[in-house]
């Protein structure tokens, strides 16, 4: 198929030289299929089908957040900068990004988008002259005592110098963020500290760093690590290797699984997932390496884990579900039987063995979106 | 830097050629180079190219801080595409080496282009890095940003966030000199042209600064060649309005058809090797602010992948 494209495209080529300007004013005409702008999940045809997710799941397309339920979906936001929902642990509100020019805020909102309140005010009061002053945060979490927020906040950005990396904070939920604490210090000139994952006792993140600074072994770039900290201030422990190139932690609701993306340092973006005894990690089990994963974000009811990932290839992101089939071990199948039949004196027949169970695909569910696939889903039961 | 579209604007540039003017395509400079030894030698021109070949890929700063004619090259990658094997390099020149120009002293080798242009660039990077270059593609800032909206935008795994408060506000600012925050965060995602831009143009939040880029480069690069396998014909004239003046080449038009085969055959992303010349190959204090080459380790390196 992509062979004959590009043998029409030879031929076009031809045609075109000596075609000239008619030719090409009538492919002018012709609406290019690459560029094709996505829709809007509301207007997307066909919609989110073949299967319906259980409970609602909030996520985000063009700064404006959607709520996808009985496979329909619905724009509570609009498209105004929103971006990163997550859930307080009750379920019972919202907590989104919202981006500035050169900032970003978190605020809480209703679960049907509504805007209850600014919980942080990073714009600088003389910000638009000098950009630096202003701050960004990311990945707002409540962590599941319900009064701690965590998030990525670039609030140890020294004067003068370059670095925006940004760290790992923890801040009442309902403080301010004069409140707020360094858990991390977020490196040095090399992405910062992302994507905290409120676990038990602290918090799990990546680690944006130089992956010779811990792997003797590791080259000299930047690699993505998973990472563990149970205390403010301290540098915490490394979940995963620098060669591994592991991202964007997300905990199974049983809280003893992680789903990540790892990419070992190519242009790969594998969905992984490791048990997780609250203080470290087991064995990865690539999952899925046929697509280019983000954002795993696990069922509440434990049925699969949901993902963004390209619709066709260099395409914008669309959604996934991977049922739990395809990654839960499945019981050893039963032995043969024999075929039945009456007496007889020659060898018994062979039994028939059972037919192959085909393996389990992750499912698209949506075909003409383009969404956010820095922003992670929220996904309520 | 936005180069790599070797792979698919030749077609584009077969249209540009025969309608007339829509992209300032700098004429096939024959003086520049020395005949492509497999290429340019087949006789069918339809044929698909089986030789391997080199292509420079230079992309530059050319708001309106510049000169249009002596603009810096801030990003230099070399590409060698072996058709027999399915194997492509990619080696990312630093623009602050510090080498001979081939109009005379000694420079960054980002100045080249200022001085020649593009046969100042490639005679410069032939006599330093020994090696023999068939084309070169030069792209500037809004170029690229406009060439991968055209496609419809490009899926890249960025390695690391990039975070920037002096990122320069010079494309779409009526005062060249401003800066802005920007922030691309980590992942798998579909870029447009301005946060791809963003993507590969950030150096001061990476302690690797120019070398940090370089890898990004290359990581864009590798997304735009896999976005060019889902063109098709009626894809060329909207890039070509698209790129407007922003994009100059030596590849000629008898090339073009034979370079068309050649996208759809390159599917394993472990046969691209990609190259920057970190320390040891290179390490600062020479003058300027710019970084001594070690021949010594370059050019064996260079010979073993560009031969």
């Amino acid at each position: 198929m992509m062979l004959s494209r590009f043998v029409l495209a030879a031929v076009l080529v031809v045609i075109v030289a000596f075609g000239g300007t008619t030719t090409f004013m009538y492919l002018s005409s012709k609406q290019t299929h690459v560029a094709a702008p996505p829709q809007k999940p509301t207007a997307a045809t066909p919609r989110a089908q073949a299967t319906t997710l259980p409970g609602a799941l909030y996520l985000t397309q063009s700064g404006a957040i959607y709520r996808l339920t009985a496979g329909r979906f619905h724009q509570i936001t609009p498209e105004a900068g929103w971006s990163m929902p997550s859930l307080t642990p009750d379920g019972s509100q919202l907590l989104a990004v919202k981006y500035g020019q050169y900032w970003s805020d978190v605020y809480t909102l209703s679960l049907f988008g509504a805007p209850l309140r600014q919980i942080t005010f990073n714009q600088a009061r003389t910000g638009m002259l000098d950009p630096s002053l202003n701050h960004w945060i990311f990945y707002p979490r409540v962590a599941a005592d319900g009064v701690t927020l965590w998030m990525t906040y670039d609030g140890l950005k020294c004067d003068g110098c370059y670095d925006v990396s940004p760290a790992i904070y923890s801040m009442p939920y309902g403080g301010t963020i004069r409140q707020a604490r360094a858990w991390t210090d977020g490196g040095y000139y090399s992405g910062g500290d992302q994507q905290p994952i409120p676990t038990a006792g602290g918090a799990i993140y990546t680690k944006y760093d130089f992956g010779d600074k811990y792997d003797a072994n590791a080259e000299h770039h930047i690699s993505a690590m998973l990472w563990f900290t149970n205390r403010a201030g301290s540098y915490g422990r490394e979940l995963t290797t620098p060669g591994e190139d592991c991202r964007t932690p997300s905990l199974s609701p049983a809280g003893d699984q992680v789903a990540m993306v790892c990419t070992y340092g190519k242009q790969v973006s594998y969905l992984t997932i490791a048990s997780w005894n609250g203080s470290s990690l087991g064995p990865r089990t690539n999952i899925l390496t046929s697509l280019l994963v983000a954002q795993p974000t696990w069922a509440p009811d434990g049925s699969g884990i949901a993902f963004f990932a390209p619709g066709v290839a260099a395409g914008p992101f669309q959604l996934w579900f991977l049922p739990r089939e395809a990654y839960t071990p499945r019981p050893p199948s039963p032995p043969p039987t024999p075929t039945p039949g009456g007496p007889h004196n020659g060898p018994l027949p062979t039994p028939t063995p059972p037919p192959p169970i085909p393996p389990v695909q992750p499912i698209q569910l949506t075909t003409s979106n383009g969404f956010d696939a820095t922003s992670p889903m929220a996904w309520l039961g | 830097m936005a180069g790599t579209f070797a792979y698919f604007l030749p077609a584009a540039k077969a249209a540009w050629d025969a309608t007339g003017a829509i992209v300032r395509v700098t004429p096939s400079p024959t003086d520049l180079f020395t005949p492509s030894p497999s290429p340019s030698a087949t006789s069918t021109p339809a044929a698909a190219i089986t030789g391997a070949f080199t292509i420079l890929l230079l992309g530059s700063d050319d708001d309106s801080k510049f000169n249009s004619d002596h603009v810096l090259t801030q990003s230099m990658i070399l590409v060698r595409v072996v058709p027999s094997t399915k194997e492509v390099t990619m080696l990312s020149i630093p623009r602050d080496l510090y080498v001979h120009l081939s109009t005379g002293g000694t420079a960054k080798i980002d100045g080249a282009y200022s001085y020649g242009g593009p046969g100042a660039a490639i005679a410069t990077v032939e006599q330093d890095f020994g090696v023999h270059i068939d084309d070169y593609i030069w792209v500037g800032l809004l170029g690229l940003v406009k060439l991968i909206d055209a496609i419809g935008g490009i899926d890249v795994v960025t390695s690391n966030p990039v975070m920037d408060d002096y990122y320069p506000a010079d494309i779409y600012s009526s005062w060249p000199y401003d800066f802005q925050r920007v922030a691309v965060l980590a992942g798998a995602q579909h870029l447009d042209g301005v946060h791809a831009m963003q993507y590969v143009r950030s150096r001061h939040g990476d302690l690797e600064s120019d070398l940090g880029r370089s890898r990004r480069q290359q990581q864009v690069l590798i997304a735009i060649r896999q976005k060019a396998k889902q063109l098709s014909p009626e894809d060329l004239p909207g890039m070509s309005q698209a790129i407007g003046g922003e994009l100059k080449t030596s590849i000629d038009i008898s090339k073009v058809a034979r370079m068309l085969p050649l996208a759809a055959s390159f599917d394993n992303p472990d046969s691209i090797r990609q190259i920057i010349l970190a320390s040891p190959y290179t390490h600062g204090g020479a003058p300027g602010g710019s970084l001594y080459p070690n021949w010594g380790l370059i050019l064996p390196l260079v010979h073993q992948y560009f031969p």
